[in-house]
């Protein structure tokens, strides 16, 4: 065995090595720091660039830990060879362990782990509503179909498919949802997922769960929507839009869509409406978003066992007092508010007698 | 025969020496239903291999569906199917049962010095549970295979034809297998090791593979409720997963999930262990950390249990969850950079023999460390928000489990081949395995990072022609890849016929398995041996007493 090749394992090359991995380890970090991610993929919300921040955070303290993992394993490699001159029973360094060096490789990644998820916390309620924020942002609603998105504005009586405009620079909680094509499971209901890459923004589209999502919209353009929970046949080609206008773009468009909604409706008699027939048709249809229970037992929307007599509710989604008239004309002309959206007649497929039944029905729930 | 070994020392566990049976005499009993651990592992071996291939093959169609948008090699579902079976099928049907039931079948009793498991007629039955688990698996093609991944989140899963029935059957089977498994080899190593064999003394391959019995025995359990769940569901419409009715879709992901976390580290220990095993063996020097390598197996397995929610970041968890989640993944970081940086400082100083167990192993350290570097990334909610479910997690999962436990199996499958077979393989044919299998690997899976975050989803068989070319390569780099296991068949072959004899320890290792001949004998060791101290003192005489013959540890080549 020659010596200079079982000499201290802290010699004059190892540290060279460390020299030259330390130099791959800071030109990478340099790219990582400068590298145009918004070349490839636009930030286009307000909560894209804090992510990518983070993500080159978690890129920055990498480059070294990959590069000294790697670098090392074949410099080790090679120096440490067995050469066809060493004797066959040649073996190495005789030592088991290292108290110094093991608390270091312990108790640097876990203060890098901190750090990561000291920065996250800071970063996961951007995503949520809260506070300030929420009550100042505009709610709409995202919900899933197969297979195609369906979006519900505030003060628009029909909903828009696949395409979603959005002025930029406005507050956004979106709430979202799947939509329960029936009651049955078996045969309608499944996951989608709303995400949009430009955002950085995703979340799963729940049958029975709605998920508010908060965000700004800060660059204008047009960014596709993409489903990325498998959802069956349609699901490769699942993809919406959303189109980012600025604010007089934006209130042209809302203004079109209301003029294409305003059609005046005449108020339904409600003479005449069979409980009975009310019963199956809440069982077909609202059962999905409401409990035949007290208005604390929430599903989408609330409970509506005591709509008209029991002091829990407050009033109607749009203000007015809960009596069979203004509730008949909620489910004609559908409404928005704090609590949600509720479709129209149009969009839930109910006839004027429908609707005579259903508030019949309604009464009897006490 | 003789008995000396009984009344040796009793400073080990209470159940040693013991007693010779005689070898079974007819075929049936000696190949078919055999009750020996290691004819046993190579069944697993043999039937692992051959849905290796065939959930491979698929993986090739998908791959050839996916090299351009558009494209009509498949049908949609007929894609759909392949994804769910080829993802189904690598988990339960390859790597599970290759590194638990092969690996810790063929090698575990030998390195504790016992003459086999502790129950042999269940691990007979453990075996015998998993071919028809397979085959219901591929049938289920006939009936309208499984389309919604290897995850199968309802509720879509209750709307498909009678083939996601049989995946639940399917899945159900192997599941019991992988909890008998586990009982019997936690029992095993906890009672039966040789004497002098303290739990400090054990080899880092039986340290990993008691944590995964452990996983595997407590975990699986809760894989049966969730199957049973949705079988039920689907046979029955009892409506677990059934908002309408009170159910939740969420419901299955934390019960699946609170298995299958835990499924990704009895995927993956073992392969740690039979690392911590080859590294040794080829530097020609003690394991660094011993004791920390141990002792961060079983912190891994504890803390497995406690992250599953961190697949579901997505799924409309409270904040408060999904901070909790994130702190206890990256807490999994801990133990797993120790288990790393332990491995690259055992290299520190040896004398290194690169042979092909070894150029696996160090394979395994590039590929595995960056899979662990994504796996972080994932872990942070808000990264992990704009990257779930994008080809990012398909390049991340095919680092850990393909970067991680298959190359694994191939370092273990080089290292205990001689072992197994008495023969050795070509060193040549294995090392171009190895570069050709590395290079491939990398081209098919790195490219997939970047398409996933600039917005291509996993599970669609189609895609915006922008991918286009960066599919295309990756596709190509897939029939590589694919092309590469050729070399390691026609190898195994090969040395059949023509390998070279092996002798009972061909790579001078110092681990008991090696102190027998090779293959070892139908009573593995013909006097239990005595255990004196730690197995990786390379240099240093045998520390074994009991041993019936003066074995030299020095490699042949």
């Amino acid at each position: 065995m020659r010596q200079e090749r079982s000499g201290p394992l802290l010699d004059a090359g190892f540290w060279r090595a460390v020299i030259v991995m330390g130099i791959i380890s800071a030109v990478l970090m340099y790219v990582v720091v400068v590298f145009p991610i918004t070349r490839f993929l636009p930030e286009a919300s307000s909560v894209s660039v804090p992510i990518d921040k983070l993500f080159r955070f978690c890129w920055f303290f990498g480059v070294p830990i990959l590069v000294y993992v790697n670098g090392m394993m074949i410099y080790f490699a090679i120096r440490y060879r067995h050469r066809p001159d060493d004797p066959m029973d040649a073996v190495g360094s005789q030592i088991h362990d290292n108290r110094a060096l093991e608390a270091a490789w312990t108790i640097g990644p876990a203060v890098l782990m901190v750090a990561l998820a000291v920065f996250s916390y800071f970063i996961i309620p951007m995503y949520y509503p809260t506070g300030q924020a929420a009550a100042s942002a505009v709610t709409m609603e995202a919900i899933g179909h197969k297979w195609y998105f369906e979006f519900r504005y505030p003060g628009l009586k029909q909903s828009v498919m696949n395409v979603m405009h959005l002025p930029v620079g406005v507050p956004v909680t979106l709430d979202i949802t799947s939509a329960e094509a029936t009651d049955d499971v078996l045969t309608g209901a499944v996951l989608h997922s709303f995400w949009v890459p430009e955002f950085r923004l995703k979340q799963d589209m729940i049958p029975g769960m709605v998920v508010p999502i908060h965000f700004t919209p800060t660059e204008v353009g047009t960014y596709r929507i993409i489903c990325s929970e498998f959802c069956g046949q349609g699901h490769s080609h699942m993809w919406g839009s959303v189109v980012v206008d600025s604010k007089p773009d934006f209130d042209r468009w809302y203004a079109a869509q209301q003029h294409a909604a305003a059609a005046p409706a005449a108020a339904i008699n409600l003479a005449g409406g069979d409980a009975a027939a009310g019963q199956t048709l809440f069982n077909a249809k609202c059962t999905v978003c409401h409990n035949a229970a007290p208005f604390a037992q929430r599903k989408v929307g609330p409970g509506l066992a005591g709509l008209f007599n029991d002091p829990a509710h407050p009033n109607l989604v749009n203000g007015q007092k809960a009596t069979p008239q203004n509730v008949a004309g909620i489910l004609q002309h559908g409404a928005h508010g704090t609590m949600g959206v509720m479709p129209d007649m149009q969009a839930n497929g109910l006839t004027p007698s429908d609707i005579a039944n259903l508030v019949a029905f309604l009464k009897t729930l006490h | 025969m003789d008995h000396n070994a009984t009344s040796a020392t009793n400073t080990g566990s209470a159940v040693t020496g013991g007693h010779i049976h005689p070898p079974p005499d007819t075929f049936i009993k000696k190949y078919v239903f055999s009750l020996d651990h290691k004819v046993i592992a190579v069944q697993y071996f043999i039937t692992g291999g051959l849905f290796f291939i065939l959930a491979g093959l698929l993986a090739e169609l998908m791959r050839a569906q996916l090299s351009g948008p558009n494209n009509h090699v498949l049908s949609v579902a007929t894609y759909n199917q392949a994804y769910s079976v080829h993802g189904s099928a690598m988990v339960w049907l390859v790597i599970i049962p290759l590194l638990t039931g092969g690996f810790g079948n063929l090698v575990m009793p030998l390195q504790i010095g016992a003459r086999d498991v502790a129950f042999p007629w269940l691990n007979m039955i453990s075996f015998w549970l998993f071919p028809p688990a397979g085959i219901l698996l591929f049938a289920s093609f006939l009936y309208g295979a499984p389309e919604a991944g290897w995850t199968e989140y309802p509720p879509i899963t209750l709307q498909m034809p009678f083939g996601t029935s049989m995946w639940c059957l399917a899945i159900f089977l192997i599941g019991i297998s992988a909890t008998i498994t586990g009982l019997n080899f936690l029992v095993t190593i906890v009672k039966m090791r040789a004497p002098g064999m303290t739990y400090t003394r054990m080899p880092l391959f039986v340290w990993a593979t008691a944590t995964t019995a452990f996983l595997s025995m407590i975990a699986t359990a809760n894989l049966s409720a969730a199957l049973a769940g949705l079988f039920i569901a689907r046979t029955f419409h009892v409506p677990f997963y059934d908002v309408a009715k009170g159910g939740a879709p969420v419901l299955w992901q934390h019960v699946f999930w609170f298995y299958s976390h835990p499924a990704v580290y009895i995927m993956i220990l073992p392969a740690f262990g039979l690392v911590s095993e080859i590294i040794p063996t080829f530097v020609r020097r003690p394991i660094f950390g011993y004791k920390m390598i141990a002792y961060s197996s079983a912190a891994i397995g504890l803390l497995s249990f406690m992250v599953w929610a961190h697949h579901m970041f997505t799924s409309g968890l409270e904040h408060w969850e999904q901070f909790l989640f994130m702190i206890l993944t990256m807490t999994i970081a801990v133990p797993t950079g120790i288990k790393v940086f332990s491995w690259v400082a055992t290299l520190w100083g040896g004398k290194i023999r690169l042979d092909s167990p070894l150029l696996f192993v160090l394979g395994f350290l590039s590929t595995f460390t960056f899979g662990g570097f994504t796996g972080i990334l994932l872990a942070s909610v808000p990264v992990d928000i704009h990257e779930h479910a994008s080809y990012f997690v398909v390049a991340h999962l095919h680092y850990v489990l393909f970067g991680g436990s298959v190359f694994g199996i191939f370092a273990g499958m080089y290292y205990w081949w001689p072992k197994m077979t008495g023969r050795l393989l070509d060193e040549r044919l294995a090392k171009w395995h190895f570069w050709l299998m590395f290079i491939s690997f990398n081209a098919t899976f790195l490219p997939m990072h970047w398409i996933g975050l600039l917005g291509m989803p996993r599970r669609v068989a189609t895609y915006d022609p922008v991918y286009a070319s960066t599919n295309l390569f990756v596709s190509i780099s897939a029939f590589v890849l694919g092309a590469s296991m050729l070399l390691f068949l026609y190898n195994a072959l090969r040395s059949a016929r023509k390998g070279e004899v092996a002798g009972p320890n061909p790579w001078g290792a110092r681990t008991l398995e090696w102190m027998i001949p090779s293959p070892a004998p139908y009573y593995n060791f013909k006097d239990i041996p005595i255990v004196l101290s730690g197995p990786y003192d390379y240099g240093k005489p045998l520390p074994y007493a009991n041993i019936s013959q003066e074995l030299a540890t020095v490699p042949m080549h």
